[in-house]
């Protein structure tokens, strides 16, 4: 019976959005309502799934009733469960966000359906057991993306959406011809019965063309460099909401998920590509760390931030020992919740003061004071300084490095922390803290809606360290990297639960 | 473990009661926290006195209890002290949730035996040190910036440092760890963790923060932070270091008197020129952590024994001056010399208890500082028996430092309080309140009897249990007889001086050829040390000093940024290049991985 609930991660948000190109253009406010009910939703049930997964393990949903291989397999397993509850719990929140933030521009409805349509993809992705589908939900998610960075429709907006599209589309054609390839040599797409495949052993050389390709594309849909430079254009343009869902979730459920689940559970690991991905990984932690600290834009500095971080999270997966595994997916979701919440924070100050330059900005905290706080504590979080969660997933992935002898990345993740620091301390010292300017001396602080996603988020990043409680560790943090680390193991489970 | 808990979470639970209790009962707050505040230190005297205690993950050794009593003494002096000091501050309740947060995880800091714990408290201590300097306003922010980038940075650092500890070991417990420094490994492990102590007490090179902060932060936060806290706990975790985790080798132990040394002379040749009394304390501040330093490099018990009283003491009488100089410039609103002077008349209390500060820092017996200074000299002396070198460069920067610290000192009083004021906005000056002058004086009475009866009290209940080996000293200073001596040799000088002068003295308006001087050419405490910066290569030293050569911060922000403009250069926005990038990118990945 429990099984009826997988598809509904893909059925609500793609029936909401088809219900809302419907009426919300008709009825004021019906998308507004309609949004948040169905974010709701989703965020619930994957919440609920996290204790379903507790109880009965891997669940597989056949879709139409045709057993897979040959029909379209729907798994949930830890990983999907972890990835659906950060993507839907973001997305909720983000959804409430949109309600005051939006107001500004026209046309709502358009931007609730690509909203929408963004979460139908990447929860499509994630639940997907089939390679092909995958692919079509990734493509459903970076279209709506594509139109969405493109919202405001002024000249930046337009240059930005046209490099993401391109370069997103490049990255979609490798992954494509990818998937031909493995199509080619295993003649299945459903990711279990081709891991089987591969695992006969057989045309090793195409594995590795396919892993390439799949470096390729999956790893510019995470942005890792040097696959990364449509990001800062493209996060930064998007409106605030879009930004905090793009650095939030999408490039982690396009990217980091893909490649979690297809080299360590389809085509297996080997020691090239860990050592491939943790390069690709500290790379981009450099570069993005550098970055970031050059730059006057919140955004543009947030979203720079995004790449540097995203390379702990790939720095820690490419480790591939237990410990890096689940660092890297902590990081992850706690980067999920910190950079929304800076997002949203930024869209904060660009709501009230209107601009994003942090040098015509300062002393916004005795004027907008939950918006101050609030992105003290996701500064904080992403600084990592304790008690904040950012610091909890930081220490467990220099563990990972000292223990798996890899002390030169242990001191990069180090030097960059410190980077992190510093350029958080500067939106700190520009933003919020200094002087106010004689110009900003009317701004009001945000609304409701706004501020109470700002403050959960908060909550959140304080609490996120609880995750690694005894009793709370193995249902949700334990449960998916145990997916990761079941490594090929990963067919045999889902075969098990088929029949 | 009931003991141990109790006030570590009675402090996160104060704080957040302070911050939800309405703002419009300010006194409730004030007194709720001053309460809170007497509580923990009550809580510190009776962990003092139940130790050594271990309950696995936290514990209580000789070392850490009479840390964890002087970080609730600090406590209580430093609330008592804002009460007044702070009562204009709009933002009053998280500046008492900070300082009540502050106080509990020092504690936590110097009972944790885990690492991960110690590692956690330490970290929160710097964030709220970034808010507590953020108090001083907007002209802070920067100051606040800095201070914070360099502890959390000395922190990321020190976490790698416990990484490689736990690498090595596979322990999580300080008390179980020994490691003896043989391989670059768990040299590195030792330097990272003692960088974390460094920044956090102040010594160079990653002292940088310590001046601004005194400049900019409010003074009973320089007072509590900077001056005693912080010093108390990077030394203390330096001292446990060197004392139960790691069995340092010799050229390890050269390093750290190097430092030391170094620490001692260059923080002090900057403070001389300085014309804030604020940023010359802070000066001071990191100059006397070079003693520490030094004497805990030493590496026999003298010398360890020696540097943790200097920490005390240090901290004992530095925010005694800073708190003094706290009254100074409630009274007048300046803290530059320049303008001050003449004000013995009408703060005499804090007249006095400050001049007992700078007599004890500048280490004139029978005052505490001379005692622990005295100390490290042992431990020198001690030293030497090895053989050597270092140690006689290491003394003679040690007596150079005191020397000079004693000069700045007369600057100091002499600016403030002696000669007279520029203008006549002083004149209506008159003590402050009671909550203000009794820190200063209960700081100042301590360094006394912590000179006057070393033996009997600090030493004996402090000291001595801190050391697993037994102390000795090569020479024993009678602290209490020369005392006598020097209080009846004091009186017999000033008995001769009234015999002698009592008729003779007429006192009179100074004057140059007949004509009264103007107030120009007035003797100010500032200029007293002209000479020495003006001395040739000294003068390009201090020159450099300005332009912060010297200052890792900014060097470090240099050589970043340097990179910086290079990946800028790279990103040129050309849609073209950044596909070519991707080619690269997978071509460079076919080669590697498809053979």
């Amino acid at each position: 019976m429990t099984r009826i609930l997988l598809p509904l991660f893909v059925v609500i948000p793609l029936g909401a959005a088809f219900l809302n190109s419907l009426i919300g253009k008709r009825i004021k406010g019906f998308s507004d309502v309609l949004s948040a009910i169905a974010t709701c939703a989703l965020a619930c049930i994957s919440i609920y799934s996290v204790f379903i997964f507790k109880d009965t393990g891997l669940i597989v949903y056949k879709v139409g009733g045709w057993i897979p291989p040959m029909g379209i397999a729907m798994v949930m397993d830890g990983l999907t469960v972890f990835m659906l509850v950060t993507v839907n719990l973001v997305a909720f929140l983000i959804s409430i966000y949109s309600i005051s933030y939006m107001e500004k521009y026209t046309e709502k409805w358009i931007f609730y359906c690509l909203f929408l349509l963004m979460v139908a993809g990447m929860n499509g992705v994630i639940i997907s057991g089939d390679l092909f589908n995958l692919y079509v939900f990734l493509e459903i998610a970076a279209i709506a993306s594509y139109a969405l960075v493109a919202f405001g429709t002024e000249h930046e907006e337009l240059e930005a959406a046209f490099k993401y599209a391109v370069m997103g589309t490049v990255a979609s054609s490798f992954i494509l011809l990818g998937i031909a390839f493995l199509y080619s040599v295993t003649s299945t797409l459903n990711m279990a019965d081709m891991s089987l495949e591969i695992a006969k052993g057989g045309s090793p050389r195409i594995i590795m063309l396919v892993s390439v390709f799949f470096l390729m594309g999956f790893g510019l849909k995470s942005a890792l460099v040097p696959f990364h430079a449509w990001l800062p254009d493209a996060h930064p343009s998007a409106p605030a909401p879009i930004s905090a869902m793009l650095s939030g979730v999408l490039i982690k459920s396009l990217g980091i998920y893909a490649i979690a689940r297809v080299f360590f559970n389809v085509l297996g690991t080997s020691p090239q590509v860990l050592s491939a991905l943790m390069i690709l990984g500290v790379l981009s932690l450099i570069i993005g760390g550098c970055l970031a600290l050059g730059q006057w834009d919140f955004k543009r500095l947030l979203a720079y931030s995004s790449i540097s971080q995203i390379g702990y999270v790939m720095l820690g997966i490419g480790l591939g020992t237990p410990l890096g595994i689940m660092g890297g997916l902590f990081h992850l979701f706690n980067h999920s919740i910190f950079k929304s919440l800076l997002f949203l924070n930024s869209g904060a100050v660009e709501y009230a003061t209107g601009t994003r330059d942090l040098q015509k900005m300062g002393g916004l905290r005795e004027k907008m004071p939950v918006t101050s706080s609030t992105s003290l504590i996701g500064s904080m979080s992403i600084a990592g300084i304790p008690p904040f969660n950012g610091f909890w997933s930081k220490l467990i992935i220099i563990a990972a490095c000292v223990q798996a002898h890899h002390f030169a990345y242990a001191v990069w993740a180090v030097l960059i922390s410190l980077l992190t620091l510093a350029y958080f301390m500067k939106v700190q010292r520009y933003a919020f803290f200094g002087e106010l300017k004689e110009r900003l001396s009317h701004i009001k602080e945000c609304p409701f809606f706004m501020k109470f996603s700002m403050i959960s988020l908060a909550v959140l990043c304080l609490a996120g360290g609880l995750l690694l409680l005894p009793g709370v560790f193995d249902s949700f943090l334990g449960a998916a990297s145990d997916a990761v680390l079941a490594g090929k193991d990963y067919a045999n489970v889902v075969f098990v639960a088929i029949r | 473990m009931k003991l141990l808990l109790q006030p570590i979470l009675t402090s996160i639970l104060a704080g957040i009661v302070i911050l939800l209790i309405p703002k419009r009962f300010r006194k409730v707050t004030e007194t709720f926290s001053l309460l809170t505040s007497l509580y923990l230190l009550a809580a510190s005297v009776k962990i003092f006195f139940n130790s050594p205690v271990n309950v696995g993950y936290l514990y209580v050794d000789g070392l850490s209890r009479f840390i964890v009593l002087g970080i609730g003494f600090f406590g209580v002096i430093a609330t008592l002290y804002s009460l007044r000091f702070m009562a204009f501050y709009k933002e009053y309740r998280s500046y008492y949730a900070y300082i009540i947060w502050t106080i509990g995880f020092s504690i936590l800091a110097a009972i944790s035996n885990n690492i991960l714990i110690l590692i956690a408290a330490w970290g929160f201590l710097g964030l709220t040190l970034y808010m507590l300097i953020n108090v001083g306003g907007p002209k802070a922010a920067g100051t606040s910036k800095k201070a914070f980038i360099i502890i959390g940075g000395s922190d990321s650092l020190m976490i790698l440092g416990f990484g490689l500890v736990w690498f090595i070991t596979g322990d999580l417990n300080l008390s179980n760890i020994k490691i003896a420094i043989d391989s670059s490994i768990s040299f590195w492990a030792f330097l990272l963790i003692a960088i974390g102590a460094f920044a956090k007490a102040g010594a160079m090179p990653f002292h940088t923060w310590v001046p601004d902060t005194a400049k900019d932060a409010p003074i009973p936060v320089t007072a509590f932070l900077p001056a005693s806290l912080d010093k108390l706990l990077g030394i203390y975790l330096l001292a446990r270091l060197v004392l139960n985790v790691f069995i340092l080798d010799s050229s390890t132990n050269a390093l750290l008197m190097i430092i030391g040394a170094v620490t001692i002379v260059a923080a002090v040749m900057m403070a001389l020129v300085q014309h804030d009394f604020k940023k010359l304390l802070g000066y001071h501040a990191v100059s006397q952590v070079g003693y520490m330093v030094l004497g805990i490099g030493t590496g026999n018990p003298v010398g360890i024994a020696g540097g943790l009283f200097h920490m005390l003491n240090n901290a004992i009488y530095k925010s005694g001056l800073f708190l003094g100089g706290g009254n100074v410039q409630y009274r007048t609103g300046k803290s530059d010399l320049d303008s001050l002077g003449g004000l013995a008349k009408f703060m005499p209390i804090t007249f006095c208890s400050m001049l007992i500060a700078a007599l004890s820092i500048s280490g004139v017996p029978p005052f505490s500082g001379f005692f622990s200074k005295w100390m490290v000299y042992q431990g020198l002396a001690e030293k030497a028996k090895s053989g050597g070198v270092l140690w006689i460069f290491c003394l003679i920067a040690a007596m150079f430092g005191s020397g000079l610290t004693l000069a700045s000192f007369i600057k100091l009083i002499h600016a403030i309080f002696l000669g007279k004021a520029k203008d006549s906005s002083t004149g209506q000056c008159k003590e402050v309140l009671w909550s203000m002058w009794l820190p200063p004086a209960i700081l100042a009475a301590l360094c006394i009897v912590f000179g006057v009866f070393a033996y009997t009290i600090p030493l004996k209940y402090f000291i001595a249990p801190a050391l697993p080996s037994g102390l000795e000293f090569i020479g024993t200073w009678p602290s209490l007889k020369a005392t006598v001596f020097l209080i009846i040799g004091l009186g017999i000088g000033v008995i001769i001086y009234l015999m002698g002068n009592l008729k003779g003295i007429r006192e009179t308006t100074p004057y140059i050829g007949g004509e009264e001087v103007d107030s120009d050419m007035r003797l100010s405490g500032t200029e007293f040390y002209r000479a020495i910066e003006e001395m040739p290569l000294i003068k390009r030293l201090y020159a450099k000093a300005e332009n912060k050569t010297f200052d890792l911060y900014e060097q470090g922000k240099r050589f970043v940024f340097f990179f910086i403009g290079i990946f800028k250069y790279l990103h040129n926005g050309i849609l073209s290049s950044y596909l070519v990038w991707c080619l690269l990118g997978m071509m460079i990945l076919l080669f590697s991985l498809v053979r």
